[in-house]
């Protein structure tokens, strides 16, 4: 009888620690990132974004974007409106991201021409309107085009985190290799690192802020800096709205001539 | 740039801008509102003999109004030169209807059609400006016309039909301006124009549709329309008053474009039928030429590829122009037409230090015979909204090409741009 309920004694503990041990430990790289890429987002989602460009003497640039966002699990939709400065104002950007895998379709609006381009999808590693960020950075990396390796777990302002490793299938990418901080659990990455083909540290993405909006989590405040040209882009999500009556339409040729407007 | 000729312009018309621009303020006033603009200062120096040609003043504003389900919009201009009287004008002014799925709108409006880059193929709904050759920004280079157009939509396909009340002819440039093309004679004597203008009868009135995909893997247009030449053909040349009277001509015109995806590129065409346009058919005789008016049917086509090599963005053109059954005399705008001629054109576009630098340079080619425009430029943001420009239009090559005719315009230019 002593035996067995030692037996119980140990079981229970193990059970525990199972159970409360962290989601992740258990997880692959890849099982990890999928986390991250399926992890809640609203089926749409509005803001007005603040992008601040500061360049290697420290001046700064600013530009104003209304986003909207839309995701019905198979094509995530994004069309962005620049409403200032002026001289860029009323050109819309259309982005459809496609959950198998499929290199991304992208339009822009140039007011000047009073015509929507369609984008060639081999510019996505190069930089969105002079910043940082990169026309891929502003969409959602797809799982699949990188193999995932969680290196080892960390703890950042009292966060579980996942560090992960990833390493694009395609070798000939700008960055071949990315090292990510992921909150275990939560899905959601506080940081990134990206590296050149030489080794060398490339740039990195900051979070300064997140918040849950409609139980969503959402990075509200990021920053992009590149180590090597020293300059450095901000992003500031204001406004956010979640599950808006967005037609399914909104994300067409028509509305990114029309404007933000709903 | 450099609209240098002479000016329909006066006090009447600076009132009527004026009154138009304010009656939208009023009628706006309690609509949300906005207004914003560009003032431009652009001179440019002649290559061959160090000549300031154009020194030109713009200011483009835009006023914009929103209501519940329309917009207003109000474009005046004006250009203000050194050698020539001011303009100003409304480059367009219209109102849109947004319903549910369909907008209409009514007014002046420049349309654009089509996936050419810096060609015209079934881009051909609104005249364009051609003052100052195609030298012009893609804003001013395409006129406004009085129109109502309706879009309806339907999933990824929109209806679109145009209904042009009134005919607006392209603004050719003057006899006396710069990029003048002189008719003459055989013995040299040059020929004033006489056109006669189109009618404002419901019969005259232009008409055009299109239907259209935006797709993912694919998009397309198709379109077709009954409509007038932009530019005069002459049909007669009286030698002893050293006259030539032009007109406009009817024409059909069936066409269509698209663009897709292919591998890390894009790949756009564009093409149009035009059927039964009318052409000039010149025999020389002295004292005064034959002229004729032939009717033949043209093709126009493209076939452009973009891409991106190292970050930095290209594009490249090929461009078939075709005339069906085509003889030696035919004319067009004081030039031969040839039964096959063919144009390339290639454009390579980078920015530099967090888009503050865009060198850019856009070449038109035409290999028979060969001649050119090459158009470099290095444009430099000195702070957001405020921008300064230079950049050369070169004109080379055999002096009979579209380009190389003027060749003795090759010009430097500086300009200084600020958006608010």
């Amino acid at each position: 009888m002593k035996h067995s309920l030692k037996k119980i004694i140990v079981g229970l503990a193990c059970l525990g620690a199972v159970v409360l041990a962290p989601v992740g430990a258990t997880m692959t790289g890849n099982e990890v990132m999928q986390q991250v890429y399926t992890r809640p987002n609203g089926n749409n989602m509005s803001a007005n974004l603040i992008m601040t460009l500061t360049n290697n003497r420290g001046s700064t640039r600013e530009r104003s974007i209304v986003q909207f966002r839309q995701d019905d699990g198979a094509i995530e939709k994004k069309l962005m409106f620049f409403t200032a400065p002026a001289d860029v104002r009323d050109t819309s950007f259309l982005n459809f991201s496609y959950s198998d895998g499929r290199s991304d379709d992208q339009w822009i609006y140039l007011p000047a021409l009073k015509r929507v381009k369609r984008i060639a999808s081999d510019n996505t590693g190069d930089s969105f309107m002079g910043s940082d960020f990169t026309y891929d950075d502003m969409g959602e990396r797809h799982p699949s085009e990188d193999r995932h390796t969680i290196l080892r777990q960390e703890t950042i302002d009292g966060w579980d985190v996942l560090v992960v490793e990833s390493i694009p299938v395609d070798p000939k990418e700008t960055y071949t290799r990315t090292v990510s901080w992921i909150v275990d659990g939560e899905w959601i990455g506080l940081k990134k690192e990206f590296y050149t083909a030489d080794g060398k540290l490339g740039k990195t993405l900051g979070i300064d802020a997140f918040e849950k909006i409609d139980d969503i989590w959402v990075i509200t405040d990021m920053t992009m800096a590149n180590v090597q040209k020293n300059t450095s882009t901000r992003i500031q999500m204001k406004d956010v709205s979640f599950n808006n009556e967005l037609a399914d339409s909104f994300f067409s040729e028509r509305q990114m001539r029309i404007g933000p407007r709903t | 740039m450099g609209r240098y000729n002479t000016r329909d312009n006066s006090l009447k018309t600076a009132l009527l801008v004026g009154s138009l621009v304010l009656l939208s303020l009023v009628t706006l006033g309690a609509k949300d509102v906005d207004l914003r603009g560009m003032v431009r200062s652009y001179n440019a120096m002649t290559l061959a003999d160090a000549d300031l040609a154009i020194n030109e003043q713009t200011i483009d504003l835009k006023l914009e109004g929103w209501g519940d389900m329309t917009r207003l919009v109000v474009n005046p201009y004006a250009y203000v030169g050194l050698d020539s009287e001011p303009e100003i004008g409304i480059r367009e002014a219209y109102v849109d209807l947004f319903f549910e799925s369909m907008d209409v709108r009514i007014g002046k409006q420049a349309i654009v059609w089509g996936q050419a880059e810096g060609a015209f193929i079934t881009d051909i709904v609104s005249p364009r400006d051609m003052r100052s050759f195609i030298l012009a920004d893609f804003t001013e280079i395409r006129m406004g016309i009085p129109a109502l157009k309706a879009d309806y939509y339907l999933g990824d396909y929109t209806f679109e039909g145009i209904w042009i009340p009134r005919f607006v002819p392209s603004s050719l440039p003057a006899s006396d301006g710069l990029w003048a093309q002189e008719m003459t004679l055989p013995n040299g004597t040059p020929i004033a124009p006489s056109i006669t203008e189109v009618g404002t009868t419901f019969e005259d009135s232009e008409v055009f549709g299109k239907i259209s995909r935006f797709g993912s893997s694919l998009s397309w247009e198709v379109m077709g329309g009954y409509a007038w030449t932009d530019e005069p053909h002459v049909t007669n040349i009286d030698g002893p008053t050293a006259t030539a009277t032009q007109e406009y001509g009817r024409f059909a015109v069936v066409g269509g474009s698209f663009s897709m995806p292919l591998g890390p590129t894009v790949v756009r065409g564009e093409a149009a039928l035009y059927l039964d346009k009318p052409f000039s058919s010149v025999t020389p005789a002295m004292p005064s030429p034959t002229v004729e008016v032939e009717k033949h049917h043209q093709v126009q086509s493209l076939l452009g590829v973009d891409w991106n090599l190292w970050g930095v963005s290209m594009s490249g053109q090929y461009i078939l122009s075709y005339v069906h059954d085509h003889n030696a005399t035919l004319m067009e705008l004081g030039r031969p037409v040839e039964e096959f001629k063919h144009t390339f054109t290639f454009r390579m576009q980078d920015t530099y230090i967090s888009d503050r630098l865009t060198a850019k340079i856009f070449v038109y080619l035409e290999p028979e015979p060969l001649n050119a425009l090459v158009r470099p430029s290095l444009s430099w943001s000195i702070e957001d909204g405020v921008s300064i420009e230079g950049g050369v239009e070169l004109f080379v090559g055999d002096e009979d090409g579209t380009f190389g005719t003027y060749s003795d315009n090759s010009l430097a230019y500086v300009s200084l741009r600020w958006y608010f």
